[in-house]
């Protein structure tokens, strides 16, 4: 009898831990969910009292929500397609050259990364307003583009790195020149890396609240920062139901990129060479 | 298909003479290095702009140069000081610092960095180690639940461990239910705040310790197994050094994440004291005293940069181990 | 080749048309004094060889003999700060990869692993714009030319290793490349099917009669397959020649030591043998008629001797020819062994330190020979070194003392 409860003694532990860890990632997520479809419900009760479709309905008859989900929808990708434009060929030179201040480059970018978003913001503000772009679009899409330029860079770096030399140099001898070649070959061999960041970048954007606020705000008000006012002003069902809608790309996002994501691909992206 | 005593279409070499074959070559080496460089430039100028450049200013502003590109923020600011014909002033640096309130804010700030940068490294381990050596599906389905919080909203984890660790939340129903009514209520807390940055902070880790784990051949930890290491043994020994680079990143981004956030604070935390990232923005624009909030986003920056010390130096000395 | 209308027939009667491989067109590849500085280092020493049209050259060395660079240099993946590369009479030195007409088989094959064994072999002929119809006609009588017609469709990572160079192969020789490069091309593969697809390798080039440069640290591979063998060491070619030339009359130790077996031993000749060894016995030359004229026995030589050259037969007492050797070890090698003999009969050692320990191997037939540990030993043929370079050669079959002069004529160049 003893064997059996020492090794029971000893597998309980990790599997309460793993357990409670669970729990600790899916709990809030989930608690939110049921909020959602919640018509009546409150303390002590472990479910909801009623459910409800109500507020689904008092979210999308809500015109300033319904803007605020156009403009998500026009800024990140927009934000998502400027980094890729600027960010990957720049990657692309540092996985595969070295030239003056390569270093010094990746430390900069490092660095400005490792600035407080919060104070970089505010210091841009000032920038802001002397070149006139609070308020705009314009100035919404630079404020996101700053959050993403770091891993648009680094990770699809890491990325390029890891496709092998001789698959290019197989493309140039059979006839392709540079470009073709890495459009041809480097460029979908290294794809992985490059769909992560995009797909961070997107995230990036779309999640982006701080600096929009203080950018945007109150011409150009996204979800996550009309997430700011819904908390404080509406029940939990209605911040619930915008949350929902919020993570819908997210998640859809997510499954494209799990394996990829999981693979290492993100990982390789902070090993600075 | 006539082989080989035709070229092929378009393989027909060009006669080059030797003299232009040099000149091309030479270009070829200048653009070698030029190219690249081009190539690197635009991101590098963003960021130069729009990062770097506002932090210089905002530098001038916080030592009271209110004019030139601080003269539209200075213009609505309170409680300035002006470094007037001096080349710089630290007075608002003396406002700030000597606060009390501010004082308590850097403790607190350095608190939650601190507690919740070690957890996330532990449980990273944890999970990673996990991963690594069982094949159970427990143990996949762990290290992609770690991954969740990566494409969660902030805002949205924020406004979710809101409710959940709230009031009205399922932990205080549990511990109702399991009859412990003083069960403490985490919103609004600095306790709370920890937690949540746990939450956002965890996938980070987990990806970076997965890949590097992974990186360590089976053969090695056979090999450590073999001469006798247990499991403990074996991490300490080996898997510890081997994976230092990927534990240092790993803390370098948690901490820089967690000193500088805001919506997590904002939304979790209480209304003082609490971390810098508030503070700072509060001063700036609800106090609307931007200037001593520009001073608090120095001393963040300042404490980000000591952070990043370790980092830097751990990825300069792996490179200079691997001959590129 | 099996039999199909259409233009697969442009190849079956292009490699078969009399019987014979294609005629060797224009004049092949020249290398004139290429060099390769990296860093500090002169990785190619001011390198120069000619492979004839329609011939294969192997260039043989250790690894880090800047055998891969120089290759690379053919190719175009790499400038030399000196030199010419010159493809059928065209200076191509200046010309970036892409307008090269070599073609490359990599030693990972770079296989691109988004693209089908079709897309792979189809990508340069594309580039040129060719159209479908014929692009499709020319991939299916590469992949046919290479036994893998029937796996158009697959991706490289569903392929074995030897199919994956196959590819390659095919890849590089659907563009009809003037000359065809092969960089360590069987390295990746395990000892049995490198033989074969070395075979087939060396088939395919002499059916199409290309122009190839075979890089290898092999010798085996080199000697079997090669037309003409350059062997590299240090950044310059140490000797060129057939695969017979070079390993009957290595140039220079090192040569000799790279290519096949060899013992290499301080020694000086007598009128009818060779003393190894400071101090040493005289070993015989079999069959004990050949004369070693005056002159050559005076000094000392660096002696290499085949192992192969070594003649074994059991000690008999008195009655038998040839120096006495005792056998230090036996390696049995198939149909044949190799022994290592160490000269002098057991009771002629005096303790250590008494003089050179001479020792010879020898490779001898399987069956039962010389056994229980002395036998008599005498020598069928041995090359003479000084300062590192062939100086002559005595052997019985040859029955001649050959000098470095005739030498030099024989290969061109001492």
């Amino acid at each position: 009898m003893k064997v059996p409860l020492r090794s029971l003694a000893r597998r309980t532990p990790p599997a309460a831990a793993l357990a409670l860890l669970a729990l600790f990632i899916l709990g809030p997520l989930a608690w939110l969910l049921l909020w959602a479809f919640a018509g009546t419900w409150t303390y002590p009760a472990l479910l909801p009292q009623h459910w409800s479709l109500d507020w689904w309905g008092e979210v999308f008859s809500a015109p300033q929500l319904w803007r605020s989900i156009e403009l998500s929808l026009f800024f990140s990708p927009v934000v998502t397609a400027v980094s890729a434009v600027v960010c990957l060929p720049a990657a692309y030179a540092f996985a595969r050259s070295s030239f003056p201040l390569r270093r010094s480059f990746l430390v900069l970018l490092f660095s400005t990364n490792a600035f407080p978003k919060i104070g970089l913001y505010l210091a841009i503000a000032g920038l802001f307003y002397s070149l006139h772009i609070m308020g705009s679009a314009v100035g919404v899409v630079l404020i996101q583009l700053l959050g993403t330029i770091v891993f648009m860079v680094w990770i699809p770096a890491a990325a390029f790195a890891g496709v092998p030399p001789a698959l290019e140099e197989a493309a140039r001898d059979a006839g392709a020149g540079r470009v073709r070649t890495f459009l041809w070959v480097t460029l979908p061999v290294a794809a992985p890396g490059i769909f992560v960041a995009m797909v961070l970048a997107f995230l990036a954007s779309f999640d982006e609240a701080q600096g929009t606020l203080l950018v945007g705000a109150p011409n150009y008000v996204t979800m996550p920062t009309q997430m700011y006012s819904l908390v404080n002003n509406y029940p939990p069902q209605a911040a619930a139901v915008f949350a929902l809608l919020l993570s819908v790309p997210s998640v859809a996002l997510m499954l494209l990129v799990r394996r990829h994501v999981m693979g290492g691909a993100l990982a390789r992206g902070f090993q600075l060479h | 298909m006539e082989l080989p005593r035709s070229a092929g279409p378009g393989r027909a070499p060009q006669p080059a003479p030797r003299v232009g074959a040099r000149r091309a070559t030479v270009r070829g080496r200048l653009s070698a290095r030029v190219g690249p460089l081009a190539l690197a430039l635009p991101p590098i100028a963003l960021v130069l702009v729009f990062t770097g450049f506002p932090i210089l200013i905002a530098v001038t502003y916080t030592l009271g140069h209110l004019g030139g590109y601080n003269s539209a923020i200075s213009a609505i600011g309170l409680h300035q000081y002006s470094a007037g014909h001096r080349w710089a002033t630290f007075a608002a640096y003396r406002n700030v610092l000597g606060d009390p309130d501010f004082q308590a804010d850097v403790v607190i700030t350095i608190w939650v960095t601190a507690v919740s940068t070690l957890s996330v490294v532990v449980i990273a381990w944890v999970v990673a180690l996990y991963a690594r050596f069982s094949s159970s599906w427990a143990a996949r389905l762990l290290s992609s639940l770690s991954v969740v919080p990566l494409f969660v909203p902030v805002v949205i984890a924020s406004y979710a461990f809101l409710t959940f660790w709230g009031p009205g939340g399922f932990v205080k129903t549990m511990a109702h239910a399991a009859g412990l009514p003083g069960f403490p209520v985490l919103s609004y807390t600095m306790d709370g705040v920890t937690l949540a940055e746990i939450w956002v902070n965890i996938p980070f880790a987990v990806l970076m310790l997965t890949s590097g784990l992974r990186n360590v051949p089976d053969s090695l930890v056979e090999a450590a197994r073999d001469a006798g290491a247990g499991l403990g043994a074996t991490v300490r020994q080996v898997l510890l050094p081997l994976n230092m680079l990927p534990t240092v990143i790993a803390m370098t981004f948690t901490a820089i994440s967690v000193i500088g956030s805001y919506t997590v604070p904002y939304l979790v935390g209480p209304s003082a004291p609490n971390m810098l990232g508030v503070e700072a923005a509060d001063t700036f624009s609800a106090f609307n005293q931007p200037q001593q909030g520009e001073v608090m986003a120095m001393v963040l920056f300042g404490l980000a940069a000591l952070l990043a010390v370790p980092y830097l130096w751990a990825t300069w000395a792996t490179n200079k181990r691997s001959v590129r | 080749m099996t039999e199909r209308a259409g233009p697969r027939n442009a190849w079956t009667s292009l490699m078969t048309s009399d019987g014979t491989a294609a005629a060797p067109s224009g004049e092949g590849l020249h290398l004139e004094g290429l060099t390769k500085v990296l860093g500090t280092s002169t990785v190619v020493d001011g390198l120069s060889l000619t492979v004839p049209a329609g011939q294969m050259c192997c260039l043989l060395g250790p690894s880090g003999c800047g055998k891969t660079t120089t290759l690379r240099m053919i190719g175009g993946f790499i400038l030399p700060e000196q030199g010419a590369v010159r493809v059928n009479g065209l200076d191509v030195t200046a010309l970036p990869p892409e307008k090269r007409p070599t073609a490359m088989v990599f030693q990972s094959y770079a296989l691109w692993p988004h693209m089908s064994v079709f897309k792979n072999v189809a990508f340069g002929l594309r580039l040129r714009r060719l159209p479908r119809a014929e692009v499709e006609a020319r991939v299916d009588a590469a992949l046919s030319l290479v036994n893998l017609g029937h796996l158009r469709e697959r991706r490289p990572a569903q392929l074995s290793g030897g199919e994956q160079q196959r590819v390659a192969l095919a890849r590089a020789l659907v563009l009809e490349p003037q000359v065809l490069l092969l960089d360590e091309p069987l390295s990746n593969l395990d000892a049995k099917l490198r033989v074969a697809v070395r075979e087939e390798i060396r088939d395919i080039q002499q059916r199409l009669g290309i122009t190839t440069v075979f890089v290898t640290h092999d010798q085996d591979e080199a000697l079997s397959v090669a037309d003409q063998v350059a062997v590299m060491w240090q950044g310059r070619i140490e000797q060129t020649g057939s695969a017979d030339a070079v390993y009957r009359l290595p140039r220079t130790t090192f040569v000799a030591g790279f290519v096949g077996q060899v013992s290499t031993l301080r020694g000086s000749l007598g009128p009818h043998g060779v003393r190894l060894g400071r101090g040493g016995q005289l070993v015989p030359f079999t069959g004990g008629a050949l004369a070693v004229p005056a002159h050559l026995q005076a000094g000392e030589w660096d002696v290499a001797v085949r192992p192969e050259d070594v003649e074994v037969v059991e000690d008999q007492g008195d009655l038998g020819a040839g120096a006495t050797a005792r056998v230090v070890r036996e390696t049995r090698r198939g149909h044949f062994k190799e022994v290592l003999l160490q000269l002098g009969a057991p009771e002629d050692r005096q303790g250590p330190g008494s003089g050179d320990l001479v020792r010879l191997r020898a490779y001898v037939p399987a069956r039962p020979g010389p056994g229980g540990g002395s036998a008599r030993v005498s020598l069928r043929r041995v090359l003479l070194y000084r300062d590192g370079v062939l100086a002559h050669e005595i052997g019985d079959r040859a029955a001649v003392v050959r000098t470095g002069g005739s030498y030099e004529q024989r290969t061109g160049r001492l």
